[in-house]
This record gives C-alpha cells, structure tokens and sequence, in this order.
C-alpha cells in the first residue's frame, strides 16, 4: 500500500486531484480510496486531501499520518507548513515550482520532484488551477502509474464536475507535466518549528466553549484572534487599484467579503494587503475597471 | 460496473438504480452532494421522478408522507440539524406504514457547530420507528438503498428506512463500487404497489385522522409488530440479495472472526473497518478477539446479541454518541439484549465531533477488554482521548 497527502488551497482543486489519482490506480487494477480532510472549507486557506492506493480492498478508514509522497500544489505553502512533516524514510516530495529540487528548501533533505504546474495551467487551461498538471508529475517522477492512466483518471472524475472538453484540457496538461518534471533532492538549511495548537483539558475550556480574548500555548483565540492570523499569504492574484480611475463608486468597499478595502478619508481608498485573500470579487464589480489582479 | 465514486453519489445512484418515483430535496453539508447528484440524474433524463425543492427538511419529510401515501417510491436525504428539524414528521410514516427511504449523513448535531462525523442525530431518532442501517463502506451503501426499500415495502413490514453513512468518511470519499445494472435490480425488487393506503380518488380513505385512546394503543403494536417482523425480512432479503449480486451482508449483524473469541467489540459505521485490521493483528498475536458489525440498530439485533453471552467472556460497545446522564445508545440496549449474563461490558466512547477513530484507539479497546476478561476494570464506561478524563 502507498499513501499520498495532497496540500493545497481552497479552489486549488486538492481534493479533486486526489480522487483523480485514486481512479487512475484504480484503472490499473488497484484498490483505492481518496478523501479530503476538511477543515473550514474556504477558498484561499490551507486543505489536506489523501490518497491510498492498494492491491487489495482497503479496511483502514483513519487519516493519513505517514505518507510515502506528499505532493504540493502551491509552493508558497512550502514556506507556511512543514510539508514533509510525517514522511516516511525514503519518501518523496513532488511540489509546483518553476524552481529546481536543489533550490526548494524543506527543512529536510528528501527526494523531490518540481514542475511549474501553475505556468503550465495557466497556458493549457488560462487558470492557475494546478491539480491536473501536478498528478503528470506524481506519475513520472514515482513511476507507480503510467500517465495514460493518469489522464484517464483526470477524465473521469472531472468530467462529473465539468463540462468533458475541459476535463481532457487538464489530462492534456498532466501530459505536459509528465515531459517536463524534474527529479532531484531538496536543500535543507532552515528548521520548522512544531506547529502548536490549544489543547486544554475539559476542565480549563471555558465551559461551553464562550470563548473570551485568550492568549493560550499556539495564540489567541476568541475575538480578535485574527490579529495574528494574517490572511494575505492565501493569495494568487493581488489586486492593484488605479487611483487614477477610481471614482469613489465604493462598489469594492461594499463587495469584498472580508473588509479589506478601507476608505482613507472621502476621496481615496486602500487595499489592506495582510488579509486580502485575492478573491477578484472587487475587480469583477468596478465598474471603472480600475481594479487590475496580478499575479503575485 | 465499477466505478470509484463517494458515498454520497452512491446514495443518489440507489435512487436511480430503484427509480424512484418522488424526491424531496432540501440541501445540508455533507449530505447536499446526494441531492445534487439525483438532480442531475432528473435533469438528464436518467431518473424519471418528480424532484421536489422543498424549503426546508420538516416540509422534506411532511411532502415525503403525502407522496408516499399516493403509492409512490419516495426518497428524500438528510444529515445532522437537517434531520433533528424532521423530528416532529418522522413519527408519521412508521405508523402510516409508509416505505420512505432516507440516506442520512451522520454528522454532529450543534452545538458545538461542526459538520464531521456524530452519530447523535440518528440515535436520538431510534424511537420514531424507523428502520436504522448503519454502513460500514460505499457499497454498502448503494446495497442498502436498494434492499431498504425490498425490506421496507414488504408486506409484513411497512416501514421507512434511515440508511447511514459517516460524514466524509463515506460521504465525501471515493473508493471502487460495483453498480449492479438496473434491469438485474428491476428483476430484484418488483414494483412498489401498496395495498394497505393510497390517495386515489376511486378509493377512498381516511389517513393520519385525529384518533382517541381507543385505538392509537393498537396502531402503537402495529407498528412493533412489523419491526419484529422486519428481523426475518431483512434476514431474507440479504440472502436473496447475496444470491443474485454476490454480497450477503450476513442479515442484522454481521460476525467476523468470532468463531472462537474471548472476548468481542461491536461496532457500528466505518470504525468496523478499521477494526477489521485490529482484530486481524491481535489474532497474528494468538489474542483470541472478534468483531461485531453492528448492521441494524433498529430492529436491534436482540437475539444476535443473547447467543454472544453464551460464547464470550467480555463483550466492548463503541459508540460515536452519548446518551447524557446514562452512556452510549449501542451500549444501553447490549446491556438490556444481555440481561442475566455475568460478564463485563464496557463502553468506549470515541470519536465524537468526527475525531479520527484510529488503530491506536481501538487497540486499546480490545486490551481493555482482554485486561476485563481477567476480572479488571477500570470504568465500565470509558470516554478515550478525552483530554482531562481518565479512560
């Protein structure tokens, strides 16, 4: 049996990714389950999707705590969360970055393959949706699954969420995914520290859990936690306002869905960069098209 | 036909696979994927049913009733909140004998607000008489959706089915499931043609009128009657379901490797799975361990759980709900189904909130019980990985 962890972010298609991989085992005549851990389900944050893949029917039905690969569809993610954490002795890391493996550093030197699956969606399919050309890198680079299957896979499980033209764009993509991986070993130069997290015991939770402003073990929590949860990190695309054309319409002030434009006075405005998450809602509704996204 | 899929599309497929001819769609995460897909299969033409949005899940059950009551094969889904808001209409279909199908997402019931996996919206349901099925895999599923409704319009029964399935566990995960063809599934379940009650105009009748103390006692033992009946029907239905598709799912409970064990778990939903693996590894270490499935919680498998007492010397409940001021609802009826035996029963409480359930967890379990085997017992009720909260 081998076991995958998918990271991605919200609307990165993770978990899409990882059924994917799932149906093309499955088409090679393996067992094979695939599922997403949720969390807050939030386009932009941090997800965690799953695949396991076996000769026989699969009984076990935990999470997934030691994977053989672990595969990463934004690279920014490398520098938030220890992704190689739990890996198993001889794993492999297959991650989106137009960098070579030598240059990706994750704290731990493991096998590792790079592809610029963002460069390569963005050309095959005109979005930065990454989770077709990553699963062409996970079939060179482990070798486990021949791409056609892979492409196949993508096929059949897109396609249940898509128009099939679409879904045979990204088999295309992992394609040429497939050609370009580059397999290599990763620097190790930094450490990650362990990521903390509040565990009281029943007794010290505030009862019912009526959380005031706390300051526990891994942060706040309560009202006002989000001061140190900066949000920004999440984005792709950043918004860039043309004071120039902006006429105060405020559309974006009142559409963006986490309040990050704030009005400086009554004649202009500014984009709070540490919790815009690069949703383009704000973009999409200037009448003035004095919004431009660009990618960060 | 093989095909990987997630629990949620293997609920939908049953309803397609039974055509049913109503459905009443109100969405709830993790359920809202079944809907969906039963939209598509409308939308396409696949399904030829009437395919009701409904406002909310108390009118989903109430539009459920009225269309069963007109002879229709009725289906509706549901998860969590959405379910404890039907409570109030799930009373009538068991005494109206009306054989709904409802697949329900176990999914914590608020608050705590959470969507991952709790069995606390279906068990405080058990009174309503409702037959309960609990699956342990996405198979099971599309193969309970199926015989639900053989079991639930036999004519000695008469019920509604809840068929479960665990909050993404099952519900949002995809794994291999062969679809059996619909013309093999025709030949299988005929027909749905109710004789007791039907809204036609040529015949008329009075249903679900206000009714004095005279008779309500006796339409109470209707209904316990066609439960009690149901064991045997479910019983034969999986035989004959096992014969024509290859999978006997072994009636009410199913054994495994029980034939010489000590000491045994029951189980309910997909933690069975995994302690299928646990079970075979203490068996590779001489442990002399079984497992139980517990398939249906209702009718609880009274008899099934008796003959254990004979042959084990300690018997563990898993439940993924509590019942506050007692323990967990599993455990309550083991222990009443085990009434006049001596030997230990613990309950391990586990899980809750959708807590991973894991190998480690239902290790522990099994020394539990082997540590009780011998006379040793901490707490009879055991709350694992509770922070703050000796085991």
């Amino acid at each position: 049996m081998y076991e995958v962890r998918f990271h991605g972010r919200g609307g990165q298609g993770a978990r899409m990714a990882a059924e994917a991989l799932a149906d093309a085992a499955f088409l090679e005549g393996n067992y094979a389950m695939a599922f997403p851990f949720f969390g807050a389900e939030r386009r932009g944050a941090p997800v965690v999707a799953f695949t396991r893949v076996d000769k026989q029917k699969i009984r076990i039905r935990t999470q997934i705590y030691e994977p053989d690969y672990v595969v990463v569809l934004d690279d920014k993610l490398v520098d938030l969360i220890n992704i190689t954490e739990g890996l198993k002795k001889g794993g492999m890391a297959i991650i989106n970055s137009a960098k070579k493996p030598e240059d990706i550093d994750l704290g731990k030197k493991v096998s590792t393959a790079t592809i610029d699956a963002t460069g390569i969606s963005l050309d095959v399919l005109g979005v930065p949706i990454t989770n077709s050309a990553i699963l062409g890198a996970f079939a060179k680079a482990t070798g486990l699954l021949d791409i056609d299957s892979i492409k196949k896979g993508i096929v059949d499980m897109f396609s249940m969420r898509m128009d099939k033209k679409l879904a045979e764009k990204n088999a295309r993509a992992a394609a040429i995914a497939y050609d370009k991986t580059i397999v290599g070993t990763c620097k190790a130069q930094r450490t990650f520290e362990k990521r903390k997290m509040w565990l009281p015991t029943y007794k010290e939770m505030p009862l019912g859990l009526a959380t005031p402003p706390m300051k526990t073990e891994a942060g706040l929590v309560g009202p006002g936690s989000f001061i140190e949860n900066k949000t920004g990190s999440w984005r792709t695309f950043k918004p860039i306002l043309d004071h120039e054309k902006c006429i105060m319409c405020l559309f974006c002030w009142f559409y963006c869905p986490e309040g990050c434009i704030e009005r400086v006075g009554n004649t202009t405005l500014k984009i709070n960069y540490d919790y815009c998450k690069g949703c383009g809602i704000c973009a999409n509704e200037c009448p003035k098209n004095a919004i431009e996204m660009v990618r960060e | 036909m093989k095909r990987v899929i997630t629990g949620n599309y293997a609920a939908a497929y049953g309803a397609y696979l039974t055509r049913v001819d109503f459905v009443a769609a109100y969405p709830i995460t993790p359920q809202t994927l079944i809907v969906e897909h039963i939209s598509e299969f409308v939308n396409d033409g696949l399904l030829d049913a009437e395919y009701m949005r409904v406002e909310s899940e108390h009118s989903a059950m109430s539009a459920c009733v009225a269309a069963s009551a007109t002879g229709a094969r009725t289906y509706t889904a549901t998860a969590s909140q959405g379910l404890a808001l039907m409570h109030e209409v799930l009373f009538i279909p068991p005494v109206l004998h009306l054989p709904i199908v409802m697949p329900v997402v176990n999914r914590t019931v608020a608050a705590p607000i959470g969507i991952w996996c709790e069995q606390n919206d279906t068990m405080p349901q058990r009174d309503t008489g409702w037959l309960q099925v609990y699956c342990e895999d996405n198979q099971e599923v599309v193969d309970m959706v199926i015989q639900s409704c053989m079991i639930g319009e036999h004519k000695k029964v008469l019920l509604p089915s809840m068929v479960m399935l665990d909050a993404f566990i099952l519900s949002h995960t995809v794994e291999p499931v062969d679809f059996p063809e619909i013309e093999e599934v025709d030949k299988f379940l005929p027909k749905y043609k109710p004789e007791h009650a039907y809204l036609d105009p040529k015949r008329p009748m009075v249903l679900g009128s206000f009714t004095p103390p005279e008779y309500i006692q006796e339409a109470r033992y209707q209904t316990e009657e066609s439960m009690n009946n149901a064991r045997k029907v479910i019983t034969d239905v999986t035989k004959e379901f096992g014969k024509t598709f290859g999978r006997d799912y072994g009636g009410l409970i199913e054994k495994y490797r029980c034939e010489d064990a000590e000491v045994i778990l029951i189980t309910t939903g997909t933690v069975t799975s995994t302690a299928r693996l646990v079970v075979d590894q203490y068996r590779d270490k001489g442990k002399k361990v079984g497992l139980i499935k517990l398939r249906f919680f209702r009718p609880f498998p009274l008899q099934e759980i008796k003959e254990l007492g004979e042959q084990v010397e300690a018997v563990g409940v898993y439940d993924r709900s509590m019942s506050f001021g007692t323990a967990g609802p599993t455990y309550i009826e083991t222990r009443y189904a085990l009434y006049g035996y001596s030997i230990p029963i613990l309950n391990f409480l586990a899980g809750l909130g959708g807590r991973d359930v894991t190998i480690k967890d239902i290790s522990f379990m099994f020394d539990r019980l082997l540590e009780a085997k011998k006379g040793k017992i901490k707490n009879e009720i055991v709350w694992i990985g509770t922070r703050g909260v000796e085991p």
